[in-house]
């Protein structure tokens, strides 16, 4: 069980998106090699035969564009919550925050707060608004209100780039973790995840992803129970007890139980907030979720219930992150020659759940950390096609009179595209310090997504103009300060010091982008501008009511 | 459109605007913890080893869903 561990290690460490659990000196010791689990190869096995059943079975459903993209609005409010959260809870999460507590105890859990604090944003603000008035992806929402071709194309980019920056991090990390579990080399193991994905994406389309994510969270929430519950049982169902012999285990003793273990910067705490928080609620991958339903009501749903999934989630890691220092410091089995954790902290929940069951639940949970990244790529794979076959060439190039079946063939290539493209720069990336590759799309995310979305659909006065000036400053903000700060600046480029102090600059770069939307438009006499401010009451009625309401009060 | 319609929307953005302001601060007064102004926070709750701190974040995150849940029953009212 050792051995598994600390090939895990390596390569949690690798697909982890959080860098701030990279920078809290997660990552410790060699990478050791070592015989498999055949437990975790089982499940693992077993998750793969049913998912395929599934995409074998979604593939039968899925003959045309619309079907393809979103699943022919037919999922439930509540099993959209469930796949919301499966594309959401991803093995950062999991391993990630509860490796981060388990450094500095309550300060992990400013990520656990500020993943979960951006769903009722979204449920607010763009659930029901999103739905309304878009098809596929969130660029047929903007593209009504604003001039649709180099709206589509600036917002498809930066689709793109998030799709990829995101992809680069899953498929290093998952690449990394197949080739440690089964003994294969690092490019046949990409090549393994690859197909995987290629097979639910390309053959069956939104569906089986949504069922694919289904599965995984599922699997996932069964996971994290069946572990805080057993570390309750053995705090005599007290979690002050638990909390009480975690800060007897860990060197900061009581400390851990306040602010200001790793953190003592209030900004940098307010940048991880604000990245997290509206870089969460303009991620393309979880927009285009909110098409797969039928109607407004049911998007509502789907936000509520994804928030009940994923605030149980992050509770439950609560429970784990201390329950990992309770039961894994001081514990031998955990630990090397050097008196340090097996594999780093981002290995203390494989390791609390082998504390709490052995063999059978790592081998679970190994099992679900696999599951977790196929889910999450395949979401991600699906996005950045639509983005390419729907938003720029059926809607850019076509002018929105696609040939069906050739967007749907398109459809099906840049899947092909994106996976080989995801294998590819899977391989050149696997030696690189790529904590900065994942801190790219919650930035731009939050900078360029977020507010042209949060503008066009509740400001009167946004127009094209401003909507273009802005998104570039925001793109291009963030990726200078990203590279000036800590993380490229002297973690890659080998600097002392960095120019720009923090991780994640959205705490600046968002508030520049809106402004310059906000001056730019002001300004902005030009026809296009006119048109822009008189298609937001055109489609207010409609974003709030729906179609049919529209059409009635029209009629 | 009339005019009982673009109300009724002016009145709907302005209840999302309300909850998602009501969401913003709390979410942000969790950054207390690391000010002088949060210090409070780090107290125990009676003869529990429960932190201020530790409530706070359970506390916010059953406050999200109640919100959540809050406006969800208001959006269903307005709608019979």
């Amino acid at each position: 069980m050792r051995l598994l561990v600390g090939k895990l290690a390596t390569a949690s460490a690798l697909f982890l998106c959080s860098d701030l659990i990279l920078a809290a000196g997660a990552i410790e010791g060699a990478p050791v090699r070592q015989e498999v689990n055949p437990i975790a190869i089982g499940m693992f096995l077993l998750f793969v035969a049913f998912t395929l059943y599934v995409t074998w079975w979604a593939s039968k459903a899925t003959k045309t564009s619309s079907t393809f993209y979103n699943a022919g609005g037919q999922i439930t409010g509540a099993q959209n919550g469930l796949a919301i959260a499966g594309d959401f809870m991803s093995a950062a999460s999991f391993l990630g925050i509860t490796g981060l507590m388990y450094v500095g105890g309550f300060d992990g859990l400013i990520l656990s707060l500020g993943a979960f604090g951006a769903w009722p944003v979204f449920m607010f603000l763009f659930a029901k608004r999103v739905r309304n008035l878009g098809n596929f992806t969130f660029i047929d929402v903007i593209s009504q209100r604003l001039d649709r071709d180099p709206i589509r194309l600036v917002t498809a980019f930066s689709t793109i780039l998030i799709v990829i920056m995101y992809l680069i991090a899953q498929m290093v990390g998952a690449g990394t973790l197949i080739q440690l579990l089964f003994g294969l080399p690092y490019e046949w193991a990409l090549l393994l995840v690859s197909g995987l994905v290629l097979a639910y994406v390309a053959f069956g389309g939104m569906l089986a992803t949504t069922w694919v994510q289904i599965i995984k969270a599922g699997l996932l929430l069964l996971g994290v129970t069946l572990i805080a519950a057993l570390l309750l049982a053995n705090s005599e169902f007290s979690f002050s007890n638990l909390l009480a012999k975690a800060t007897a285990n860990h060197p900061n003793g009581e400390g851990i139980l306040r602010a200001g273990s790793i953190f003592d910067d209030p900004v940098q705490i307010l940048t991880i907030q604000v990245s997290m928080l509206f870089g969460t609620v303009g991620l393309p991958h979880i927009l285009m979720r909110l098409f797969t339903v039928p109607d407004m009501r049911q998007a509502k749903l789907s936000a509520y219930y994804a928030s009940l999934f994923i605030g149980y989630f992050y509770i439950a890691l609560l429970v784990m992150g201390f329950g990992s220092i309770a039961y894994v410091v001081g514990n031998p089995e955990f630990f090397n020659e050097q008196g340090k954790l097996i594999g780093g902290s981002n290995m203390a929940a494989i390791h609390v759940a082998t504390a709490m069951g052995g063999d059978i639940l790592t081998g679970f949970m190994s099992a679900v950390c696999f599951a977790t990244i196929l889910a999450v790529v395949a979401g991600l794979t699906l996005s950045g096609a639509a983005a390419i076959s729907h938003d720029v060439y059926a809607e850019v190039l076509k002018k929105g009179k696609p040939n069906p079946k050739t967007e749907l063939r398109l459809t099906r290539i840049s899947v092909l595209l994106i996976g080989f493209a995801a294998v590819a720069l899977g391989i050149a990336f696997q030696h690189e310090n790529i904590a900065f590759i994942a801190t790219i799309p919650m930035v731009v995310s939050a900078s360029v997504t977020f507010p042209i979305l949060f503008l066009s659909l509740f400001w009167p006065g946004f127009t094209t103009r401003g909507a273009l000036y802005g998104a570039g400053v925001g793109l291009v903000s963030s990726i200078v300060l990203i590279v000036l700060g800590p993380q490229v600046w002297v973690s890659v480029m080998g600097n002392a010091e960095a120019l720009f102090p923090y991780d994640y600059p959205a705490l600046f770069t968002m508030p520049a982008s809106v402004l310059v939307m906000v001056i730019i438009s002001r300004g902005d006499r030009s026809e296009r501008g006119g048109i822009d401010r008189e298609n937001y009451f055109r489609l207010l009625v409609r974003s709030e009511f729906g179609r049919s309401a529209t059409e009635t009060a029209e009629s | 459109m009339t005019d009982a319609n673009i109300e009724a929307v002016h009145r709907k953005t302005r209840q999302r605007l309300l909850f998602t302001g009501i969401h913003l601060v709390l979410y942000f007064s969790f950054t207390l913890n690391w000010t002088s102004w949060g210090e409070g926070l780090g107290g125990y709750l009676g003869e529990t080893r429960l932190t201020g701190s530790l409530m706070m974040f359970v506390v916010l995150v059953f406050t999200f869903i109640l919100l959540e849940t809050i406006f969800l029953v208001l959006s269903r009212r307005e709608a019979r």
